[in-house]
C-alpha cells in the first residue's frame, strides 16, 4: 500500500497551489469562505483565468485544449480548489456535456461546442428532470418531433440549475413511445433563444434563484443538435450522470468548512467558556471529522481503482450519499454553533452595495439559509434513495 | 385518566384552527414576514380582535385564560397557522414580566390588549450563552438615585417596532449570577439607545441593541432592584412552552403535507407511499412526533410545581429540539425538490421549526440543563 503522491503529483500539486495564490480574487474567496453565493460574473472572470492556464477542462485531450489529466491529477486540482475557496467551475458545458459529445457525438458537434465552453461563449444548462419525472427520470414526455431538418419541441423541464444564465441546453426528449420507456429517449442541444422557450424562476426555501422551469412550445431545433442516435439517448445520459457523481466527495470543501466551524466554535462562548470546550459540541464536531477522514480514504480508495483502469460503478453512488450527508452535517453544526445569530439571513451582507447592518461572524450572513439550501444535496443527482437502490442492485445483486 | 383538552380550550383550538386555515394566507404570510416590519399589522390586529391575546392573559389584569394549558392550546394553534406577529414576545414575554411589576407597568398589559403599546422583553445578551441568568448589561445608581444603564442585547425578535423595552440588567454579581438581576420598562425612544435589524431567515425581523448610558427612574424597575431574576426566569419558561407547544402545531401540519405528498405523488407507476423504505421513514417521523407532543404535555402538567417545572421545561425543549430537526430534514428529504421551493409551504413550516431550536437554549443546552438539575 501506498498512499503517497509521486514526485510528479507533489510538483503539478505545488504548481495548482501557486497558480490559486496567483490569481484568486480575495473578494470572491471570502463569500466562497463564507458560504454566500458568489455571482454569474464571479464565476465567470474565474473561468476565463483558468482557461488562460489551460485548466478550465484539464481532464480533456490535449487537442480540444485541455491536460488530458488523470484522475489523480483532477483530484489534486479540485483538492487545492476546494481548499483555497477558489468558486467551483460550473460543470454542466465542461464536466457532462463535453464527455458526452467526445465520447457520442460527431465531429462537426465536438469541433463547434467545445471551443465556445472554453472561452465561456456558451453557458450551458442540464434538461433531465420533469414535474412527473424525477427519480422516475425515463417517464420523461418533452417530445421532439421530426419535421424536415427540424425537431419540433414540446414539453417542461424542472430544477434547470442556472437556467437564467444560459443560452444552451442540452436535453433528454422523447422521440418515441414504442417499447420500454428508456428505448425512445434521445439527447439533443438546443438554444435557450429559440422562439418558444420561457423560462421561469424557482425561488428556493433560503430565498435564493438557482433553479427554473422550462416551457417548451413548439420549438425548432436542427436536426443537427441530435447528439449521436435517435433513441439512444438513455445510454449517453447514464454515461453523464456518471461523471455528474463523481467528484462529489468535496473532501476538501468539507475539511475547510470544518476549519472555519472549528474558528467559529473558539470565538463563541458557552458557558462563559469557548464553545469549542462544551462536551457536547466537541463530540458532535469530532464525529463530524472521523467520518470525513473514513471519506477521505473511501474516496481514494475509489480513485485508484480507477487509475488502474477499473471503471468507477456503484463506488459513486457511496461516495455521493457520503458526501452529500457530511456536508449537510457540517453545515447543520455551523448553523448549531451561531446560536441565536442563525437568525439571521442576509446573503447580500458581503456584496458592494448592502446597506444594512454589519452581519458578524461574517458566516452568520446566510449561515441558516446555506443549512437549508443544500438540503438538496442528498435530493439532486440522484437522491440518496436512488444511489441506495443503486448499491443494492449492483454491488449487493438483491 | 383523559388526556383531552376541556371542551373549552378545544373550542378554542378548533376556531382558531378554522380563522387560520381560512383567513391566514401562507402566502401572504410570507410577504409579511420578510418585509422591512417583519409581521402584517393588518393580521396582527385582526387576531387580537379574536381575543387571542386575551386567551393567553390572566383575568385579573382583564384576560380570560394565561395558564400553561391555554398557553400550550393557543400557541399549537399558532404553529398550525405559521403566525409570525409577536404573540410570543408581546402576549408571553413582555405580558408576564409586566404582571409582576407595579400599577402602571401592570396597566401596559391592559394596553396591549387594547393595542396601544408594544412591549418586547430585551434580554438575551450574546449569541451562544442561553443561561436564563446570563446578565452583563449594567446598572449602576446615580448619586440622586436614579440608575443608568449600559450594555447590548442581541437578536431580540420585533424589537424595532417596538415601544417599550423590558431591559434586564445587574448592578451586583458575576454574569452568570441569579442575584442582582433587574429589570427596567423604559420607552424605546429614550436616548442613549440603538438598534440594528435584520431580516431573518424564519421570517420576522431581530435586532441588536446598544444601551448607552441610558437613564432610568427608580419607578421604572420591575420588581425589587437586583430582586428579578425569578421573574425573567419564570416568564422564559412560559416562552419555552409556547414555542414547543408552537413546534407541536408546525410538526402536525409538516405530517399531514407530507402525508398528503406521499399519497399523491407517483413515479415507477404508483405514489411513493407504496415503497416500503419510504413507508418507514413516515412511520417513523409519526413515532417521533408522538414522544414530542407528549414532552410538551408533560411540561404542561408540571408547569406550576415549582420543584419539577424546570426539569420537564428542559426535557420537552431538548425533545422538540433533536425531534424537531428531524422532523424538518425528513420532510423535506420526503418531498424531494418540491420541499425545497418558497411556493409549496412546507419549506417555511421546516425553517420555523429548526429555528425553535435556537431560541431559549437549544437541544444540548437543555440537555446538560437536565442532568445538572
Amino acid at each position: 500500500m501506498d498512499l503517497n503522491f509521486t514526485k510528479e503529483q507533489e510538483n503539478f500539486q505545488i504548481e495548482v497551489r501557486s497558480f490559486l495564490n496567483d490569481n484568486l480574487e480575495p473578494q470572491v474567496v471570502e463569500k466562497v469562505k463564507n458560504g454566500i453565493p458568489i455571482t454569474k460574473e464571479d464565476s465567470e472572470r474565474w473561468h476565463q483565468k483558468l482557461n488562460e492556464r489551460g485548466w478550465l477542462a484539464g481532464t480533456w485531450p490535449k487537442q480540444y485544449g485541455g491536460q488530458e489529466w488523470d484522475v489523480v491529477e483532477k483530484f489534486i486540482f479540485e483538492e487545492e480548489c476546494g481548499s483555497a475557496g477558489a468558486p467551483r467551475i460550473v460543470p454542466f458545458g465542461v464536466g457532462m456535456l463535453a464527455p458526452v459529445l467526445m465520447k457520442f457525438g460527431s465531429q462537426e458537434q465536438r469541433d463547434y461546442w467545445l471551443p465556445r465552453m472554453l472561452t465561456g461563449e456558451d453557458w450551458w444548462c442540464q434538461g433531465y428532470s420533469e414535474p412527473g419525472s424525477g427519480s422516475d427520470l425515463a417517464s420523461l414526455k418533452t417530445s421532439a418531433v421530426r419535421d424536415g431538418d427540424h425537431y419540433i419541441v414540446n414539453g417542461q423541464k424542472t430544477w434547470t440549475t442556472f437556467a437564467q444564465h444560459a443560452n444552451m441546453i442540452f436535453c433528454l426528449v422523447r422521440t418515441s413511445n414504442e417499447g420500454k420507456p428508456q428505448e425512445g429517449i434521445s439527447f439533443i442541444l438546443i438554444d435557450m433563444n429559440s422562439p418558444g422557450i420561457e423560462v421561469r424562476p424557482i425561488i428556493t426555501l433560503d430565498g435564493s434563484h438557482e433553479v427554473n422551469e422550462i416551457f417548451f412550445s413548439d420549438v425548432k431545433v436542427p436536426a443537427k443538435n441530435l447528439v449521436g442516435e435517435e433513441n439512444k439517448g438513455w445510454t449517453y445520459a447514464k454515461y453523464l450522470l456518471t461523471h455528474e457523481r463523481t467528484g462529489n466527495a468535496n473532501v476538501a470543501v468539507s475539511k475547510r468548512k470544518i476549519q472555519k466551524l472549528k474558528k467559529l466554535a473558539d470565538d463563541a462562548k458557552k458557558n462563559e467558556q469557548p464553545l469549542s470546550n462544551d462536551p457536547m459540541f466537541a463530540s458532535r464536531l469530532a464525529q463530524i471529522e472521523i467520518d470525513l477522514q473514513n471519506l477521505e480514504i473511501t474516496n481514494l480508495r475509489t480513485l485508484a481503482s480507477v487509475e488502474n483502469g477499473e471503471a468507477p460503478g456503484a463506488e459513486s453512488s457511496i461516495i455521493k450519499i457520503l458526501g452529500s450527508e457530511i456536508e449537510q452535517d457540517i453545515d447543520n453544526l455551523t448553523r448549531k454553533s451561531l446560536g441565536k445569530r442563525a437568525f439571521v439571513n442576509e446573503p447580500d451582507a458581503l456584496s458592494v452595495g448592502y446597506n444594512g447592518a454589519e452581519v458578524f461572524p461574517k458566516a452568520a450572513a446566510y449561515a441558516s439559509g446555506k443549512y437549508f439550501n443544500h438540503r438538496k444535496k442528498s435530493i439532486y443527482a440522484g437522491s440518496n434513495e436512488i444511489q441506495k437502490n443503486i448499491i443494492s442492485k449492483l454491488m449487493l445483486n438483491l | 385518566m383523559d388526556f383531552k383538552p376541556s371542551p373549552e380550550r378545544q373550542i378554542l383550538f378548533d376556531t382558531l384552527k378554522k380563522y387560520f386555515e381560512n383567513e391566514y394566507s401562507l402566502s401572504d404570510r410570507n410577504i409579511a414576514a420578510h418585509s422591512d416590519l417583519g409581521y402584517s399589522k393588518k393580521a396582527w390586529e385582526a387576531m387580537r380582535d379574536l381575543g387571542i391575546l386575551e386567551s393567553l392573559i390572566d383575568p385579573e389584569l382583564d384576560g380570560f385564560g394565561g395558564t400553561a394549558l391555554d398557553i400550550s392550546t393557543v400557541f399549537e394553534a399558532l404553529g398550525r397557522g405559521l403566525v409570525v406577529e409577536p404573540f410570543l414576545e408581546v402576549g408571553i414575554l413582555a405580558a408576564k414580566v409586566l404582571s409582576r411589576g407595579n400599577d402602571v407597568q401592570k396597566s401596559l398589559v391592559k394596553k396591549i390588549l387594547e393595542n396601544e403599546c408594544l412591549p418586547i422583553l430585551a434580554h438575551s445578551e450574546t449569541d451562544t450563552e442561553y443561561a436564563k441568568s446570563f446578565v452583563e448589561t449594567k446598572l449602576s445608581v446615580e448619586t440622586d438615585g436614579s440608575y443608568k444603564i449600559s450594555g447590548a442585547k442581541r437578536m431580540i425578535k420585533h424589537a424595532a417596532e417596538a415601544t417599550h423595552f423590558l431591559v434586564t440588567c445587574r448592578n451586583t454579581g458575576d454574569a452568570s449570577s441569579e442575584e442582582g438581576i433587574s429589570i427596567a420598562c423604559i420607552p424605546t425612544d429614550r436616548e442613549g439607545i440603538k438598534i440594528d435589524s435584520f431580516a431573518t431567515i424564519d421570517g420576522g425581523r431581530v435586532s441588536d441593541l446598544t444601551f448607552t448610558n441610558v437613564g432610568i427612574s427608580s419607578e421604572e424597575l420591575v420588581g425589587e432592584l437586583g430582586m428579578s431574576y425569578s421573574i425573567v426566569s419564570h416568564a422564559i419558561d412560559t416562552g419555552i412552552l409556547a414555542i414547543c407547544s408552537e413546534a407541536l402545531g408546525i410538526m402536525e401540519r409538516i405530517k399531514e403535507l407530507t402525508l398528503e405528498y406521499l399519497k399523491t405523488r407517483k413515479q415507477f407507476g404508483v405514489p411513493i407511499g407504496k415503497f416500503q423504505a419510504i413507508q418507514h421513514r413516515m412511520a417513523q417521523l409519526l413515532v417521533e412526533i408522538e414522544q414530542a407532543r407528549s414532552s410538551v404535555i408533560n411540561a404542561t402538567i408540571y408547569f406550576d410545581d415549582e420543584t419539577e417545572r424546570e426539569k420537564t421545561i428542559s426535557a420537552a425543549k431538548f425533545s422538540i429540539g433533536k425531534i424537531g430537526t428531524m422532523v424538518a430534514e425528513e420532510s423535506i428529504q420526503l418531498h424531494g425538490g418540491m420541499g425545497m421551493t418558497w411556493e409549496y409551504d412546507l419549506g417555511h413550516y421546516a425553517k420555523r421549526l429548526v429555528l425553535i431550536d435556537h431560541e431559549f437554549g437549544d437541544e444540548d443546552f437543555h440537555l446538560q440543563k437536565y442532568i445538572s438539575l
